[in-house]
């Protein structure tokens, strides 16, 4: 420890700046104590004479520290629910401890950043150099300065001013509660690190108006802002809608009946389905089901604020009951996407894709569940669940048909389904023979296509719905589900229109994917006999998919990894909860280098000069210095910026020495080759110097 | 391929542009404050998560101010530049600028900034030298690095202008640091004053064009024993008197068919009437051939670069010593330059090698015949080569055929590794120089 003082390098703070930043910092964040603390230690620096000898290898191993700690402090806040944490969160994998957003992770982050950095602040202040080496954080310095290729002396940079922006910035970082003090603070700090970069030439009072011209202009940006959001916000949800990718809605279903054209769907994978103890595979997943057809538009008819949130079963944070009576229960794993966006609780929202009969959900990381009386259920959680549903052939979680409303038949449909109806001859048939006469009546004169031709056109008298029935009689999922719950209808049986997956695709052994494509519509028929609502498809078979295409593969493989990343994101994998366990290892042999290494380095100095000095300074470890000090001692000191020859000269004018005047100037001459020479010695004449002066100096001591 | 190039350079030159006027126009100062504007802006769009867009409009405030003040600096002044004619790659260059005030008013805080002309190369120059860098490092490869700044002519630094009085006049210290050899041209020089929260420049130019010849950087090479021993040399050379052991002619004779026109005595022929021409003692000295290799297709290669410096390095070495020097390269055409003792000095020796270029187009050959060709008058040969392929190996083979020693250095890049091939017998004299740690192998050159 060097503790002589050492004149500052470079532009310092003003006094009690990065103090005064550092306490509004703590202030604005909730650190005050903290905030303090770093303060003074910082501003202490200006008094302690204190100084470490830190060289350029020990500012890049604390940069390093540092970094390897804003990593740890990330992976830590990301797996912790609490904004800055406990460290008991970093452990638990609980839903909502493992739910935390991107940008939560990453305001916590920023807010904590004067506290990561400070280590290194702290080690430029209370260096000897006052600066630090450009080459212990840059990469592209370091490498310049192995190969030799700088031409310029070393360069230092000071990172005090940088800090103070830092901690203004992390000061930021933190909800607004629509005051303005985070505002007047940063002006008076801003003015306080202005003033000694005023221009000298301008009068006080000009730089005085100016300023205060400048905050105002800000004072009034800032409201200028909060307007501008106040109308964005306004904007915002019908803008939102359209601009985030299509959801299934529990109220509404736009069908594409009526569009001309060919639909497109995507091979992307939507969902993955496992089913577990050798339980059977769902053939349909349901998202939703509606009452109320109109003008190729489904809706739920009322239902659509009748959510109730399903309360979570005791002691089990995760699981949850839809139909609390059910038993014999088949249980399939189901890995969906959330993609919708809940402002309540500020996080993904989406419909569950669902086995007919699902009772129960277990595993699901979801923060709240909502269930209508339409079977739609809704989550919102992290934008990616993993969850297993068990559901059987009892009852469904659909209310009971409401005949006013179930048994509805839009008036300018009736028409066409009539003459439909009439076309079948099922007057006297039961509820059973008619739905089989509906199902063979779509299977032998209908054909599916998503190719829908023009000549609907020609038709202009009658629906969409109606032209699909009476004239151009092919069409895809939807106008067969729309199709058959208005026949079944006005058969007085009740039904409903039902959205959401087929299930057909295996992929290795036991899974199963869904893919965009493979969105389906299909109906529910009431049983009258069963009391519940069954699953009725009319949708004739060969539906006409194209064959994979060869980018198939690519485009799995990449829906294979986004499946991965958003495990690994939402926690649904376990490697988030180890990563930081591997980081603290890293960070303790960082933290080990920077305390340890230099003491390591000083218990061996003889290994340290043999590698430094002659890199450095070539010729300091000479022996002649030695006889120099002793020469010196008789009374005839090297006077400041004397040559050695002159000196010795001097010296030897000495009679004392007479015998010695040969052997001290050949000793001279050595000396001077291995201080100076670029060859430096051979290793006999190093030695021979070794030797010799000790041999002068024996005789110097007689 | 080459038509995503156009777009990748016009964005090099728009955001070299924006960076080199950032630069210049702000202060330290200013760019920490626009840096934190950015990013206060770009972290404050949500405004309800974060009050940071409160620092955004207060910054803005400070910078638009810092514009309205910084944007004007009509002042009048003259320069003129005190220019060395030389300088060296890679050292300082020290010189003065003589600022004169032509106005009344007195200024206070001024820099002074130089304005070097544009080192940005036109599009096919640059498509050049990207698609020979592309071949050059291989993708995925970190040992193999992409140079910075290819183009990068020189480091300026920017100076402190003393109070300038009314029709005043001061001269301003300036510095700046080569990188490369060859000319460096100056557009003008630029008065800047800062606004008065000292983040932004307001800039008053004038137009000062100017160039200084930027020598080879060059690297101590420790005195050598060089190949080779005294040769005969024609007596009648023009440079006898200076060069040979004798510092006279010895005698007049008759003429004799094949006696060069130069020696005739022209005073014995008008008194004898018959033709007499000067008769000269035999002289012996030393003189090298320094061979230097330009033959690649790098455009902007590192390794000619560095193949000057180390001609330029021997050529400074050789020159001091009591020899001659012939430099023998190949560009547009075949080039000899003598030098040393009383010819030419070590300086025009090397304002020849500021200027070499790479010769991408003529095969090797050019040079074998260019060195053959005078091989007879030299001593012994430095041969400073890009590479050690067949026909610079049988160049090699050549000289060392007709008993001339040859001393060879090839520059190779970082981490290469070379068998001697044709100087397997005299390993002394073959040397292989890795581009980064040529200073510390040319040291150790005994």
């Amino acid at each position: 420890m060097n503790t002589e003082p050492v004149p500052p390098t470079g532009r310092a703070t003003p006094p009690g700046l990065l103090l005064a930043t550092l306490v509004f910092w703590g202030w604005q964040s909730g650190w005050l104590w903290t905030g303090v603390a770093m303060g003074v230690i910082l501003e202490a620096a200006r008094f302690l004479p204190l100084r470490w000898e830190l060289t350029q290898a020990d500012f890049q191993r604390i940069w390093n520290f540092c970094f390897l700690l804003a990593l740890a402090m990330g992976i830590y806040v990301f797996s912790t629910n609490d904004p800055g944490g406990g460290p008991a969160g970093a452990l638990q994998a609980s839903a909502r401890k493992v739910s935390v957003s991107g940008l939560d992770t990453s305001m916590t982050l920023l807010r904590q950043l004067p506290v990561i950095w400070f280590l290194f602040v702290a080690a430029q202040f209370f260096s000897a150099g006052q600066a630090i080496p450009l080459a212990a954080i840059s990469w592209i310095a370091r490498r310049r300065q192995q190969q030799g290729t700088g031409m310029e002396p070393e360069k230092h940079i000071n990172v005090a001013y940088p800090y103070f922006m830092l901690c203004l910035y992390s000061a930021g970082i933190h909800t607004n509660d629509g005051t303005h003090l985070y505002f007047y603070g940063l002006c008076g700090l801003l003015t306080w690190a202005l003033w000694p970069l005023r221009a000298r030439k301008a009068a006080i009072w000009v730089w005085c108006v100016l300023l205060a011209t400048a905050l105002t202009l800000g004072y009034y940006g800032v409201h200028g802002i909060g307007q501008l959001e106040q109308f964005a916000n306004n904007y915002n949800s019908q803008l939102l809608a359209r601009l985030l990718q299509p959801q299934t809605s529990a109220e509404v279903s736009r069908t594409s009946i009526g569009k001309i054209g060919r639909l497109k769907l995507s091979n992307r994978i939507l969902i993955r389905l496992e089913p577990l103890n050798g339980s059977p595979v769902p053939t349909y997943l349901r998202e939703a089901s509606y009452r109320k057809y109109y003008s190729q538009i489904w809706q739920t008819a009322g239902k659509s604020d009748e959510f109730q949130t399903v309360v979570n079963d005791v002691g089990q944070e995760n699981d949850w009951s839809l139909l609390p009576a059910s038993t014999n229960l088949a249980t399939v794993q189901i890995a969906n996407y959330l993609t919708g966006w809940s402002k309540e609780s500020s996080s993904a929202q989406g419909l569950l894709p669902l086995p007919s009969g699902t009772a129960r959900l277990t595993d699901l990381p979801a923060f709240e569940l909502k269930k209508n009386p339409l079977g739609a259920v809704l989550a919102a959680g992290p934008g990616l669940v993993i969850y297993q549903a068990h559901f059987g052939n009892g009852a469904t979680m659909d209310e009971a048909p409401d005949t006013n409303v179930d048994l509805l038949v839009a008036s300018n449909e009736v028409s066409a389904v009539d003459q439909v109806i009439a076309e079948m001859h099922v007057a006297s048939a039961t509820d059973r023979e008619k739905m089989l006469a509906v199902q063979k009546f779509f299977a032998s004169k209908f054909t599916y296509t998503l190719n829908i031709k023009n000549e609907m056109k020609a038709y202009t008298n009658s629906t969409p719905l109606g032209n699909f029935l009476l004239h151009q009689r092919s069409g895809y999922c939807e106008y067969f589900a729309t199709a058959t719950v208005l026949l079944l209808r006005e058969m007085h049986i009740p039904a409903r229109y039902a959205v959401g997956y087929l299930v057909h695709e295996r992929t290795g052994s036991q899974r199963y994917v869904v893919r965009e494509r493979d969105a389906h519509a299909w109906c529910l028929v009431w049983n009258s006999a069963t009391k519940k609502w069954e699953d009725f498809d009319t949708t004739p078979a060969g539906m006409d998919n194209p064959a994979p295409s060869f980018t198939r593969p690519f485009q799995d493989a990449w829906s294979w990894l986004r499946f991965q990343f958003a495990k690994f994101w939402w926690s649904q994998g376990q490697f988030r909860k180890y990563a930081l366990w591997l980081l603290i290892p890293v960070l303790g042999l960082s933290l080990y280098q920077i305390l340890f290494r230099r003491k390591r380095k000083g218990r061996s100095p003889a290994t340290a000069s043999a590698k430094l000095v002659p890199v450095d300074w070539p010729g300091l470890d000479s022996e002649f210095y030695r006889l120099e000090t002793r020469l010196a001692a008789r009374g005839v000191p090297r006077l400041p910026g004397e040559s050695l020859t002159h000196w010795l000269e001097r010296v030897l004018v000495d009679p004392a020495l007479t015998d010695l005047r040969q052997p001290l100037r050949e000793l001279l001459r050595l000396h001077y080759q291995h201080r100076f020479d670029p060859q430096g010695l051979s290793p006999a004449d190093r030695e021979r110097l070794a030797r010799e002066v000790k041999a002068c100096l024996d005789k110097l001591n007689q | 391929m080459r038509l995503i190039y156009q777009p990748i350079y016009w964005t090099y030159r728009t955001v070299s542009s924006v960076w080199y006027w950032a630069q210049r126009r702000f202060t330290t100062a200013g760019l920490c404050v626009f840096g934190g504007f950015l990013v206060a802006g770009a972290t404050g769009l949500d405004v309800e998560s974060t009050v940071t867009y409160q620092s955004f409009a207060a910054l803005l405030g400070l910078l638009l101010i810092a514009f309205a003040g910084g944007w004007k600096f009509r002042a009048q002044f003259s320069a003129t530049r005190l220019l060395p004619r030389l300088g060296t790659a890679g050292q300082l260059l020290q010189y003065r600028v003589r600022v004169k005030n032509l106005g009344q008013s007195v200024y206070r805080g001024l820099t002074l900034l130089e304005d070097p002309a544009d080192p940005r190369p036109p599009y096919a120059q640059w498509l050049e030298y990207q698609l020979a860098e592309s071949r050059r490092v291989r993708p995925f490869r970190v040992a193999q690095r992409h140079r910075t700044h290819p183009f990068r002519r020189v480091k300026l630094k920017e100076a402190e202008v003393p109070p300038m009085l009314g029709l005043g006049e001061v001269d301003v210290t300036m510095n700046l640091v080569p990188l490369r050899r060859g000319i460096l041209r100056f557009s003008g020089v630029t008065l800047a004053r800062t606004d008065v929260f000292g983040l932004f420049r307001a800039f008053a130019r004038v137009s000062v064009p100017q160039t200084v010849l930027i020598l080879p950087r060059r690297y101590p090479v420790p005195p050598l024993a060089l190949p080779g021993v005294l040769k005969y040399q024609e007596g009648g050379v023009a440079l006898a008197a200076n060069v040979g052991s004798s510092d006279e002619f010895v005698s007049l004779r008759d003429y004799r068919p094949g006696d060069p026109l130069r020696h005739i005595h022209w005073r014995s022929w008008a008194r004898s009437g018959r033709p007499i021409v000067k008769e000269f003692e035999d002289e012996f000295f030393v003189r090298h051939a320094l061979i230097l290799d330009t033959f690649t297709t790098e455009p902007q290669s590192e390794r000619l670069e560095e193949a000057v410096s180390v001609a330029a390095s021997f050529a400074c070495t050789v020159l001091t010593q009591e020899s001659l020097l012939d430099l023998l390269f190949v560009g547009p055409q075949s080039y000899r330059f003598t030098a040393g003792r009383g010819l030419a000095h070590a300086d025009q020796m090397l304002e020849v090698l500021a200027a070499v270029g790479a010769c991408p187009s003529r095969p090797f050959e050019t040079l074998e015949h260019l060195v053959l060709n005078y091989v007879s008058l030299v001593s012994g040969c430095i041969c400073v080569l890009l590479a050690w392929d067949e026909p610079r190996q049988q160049m090699v083979k050549k000289l060392r055929q007709l008993d001339v020693p040859t001393l060879v250095l090839v520059i190779v890049p970082p981490g290469t590794r070379l068998e001697p091939g044709v100087m397997q017998d005299e390993p002394g004299r073959f040397h292989v120089l890795e581009i980064g740690k040529i200073e510390a192998q040319l040291a150790k050159l005994k």
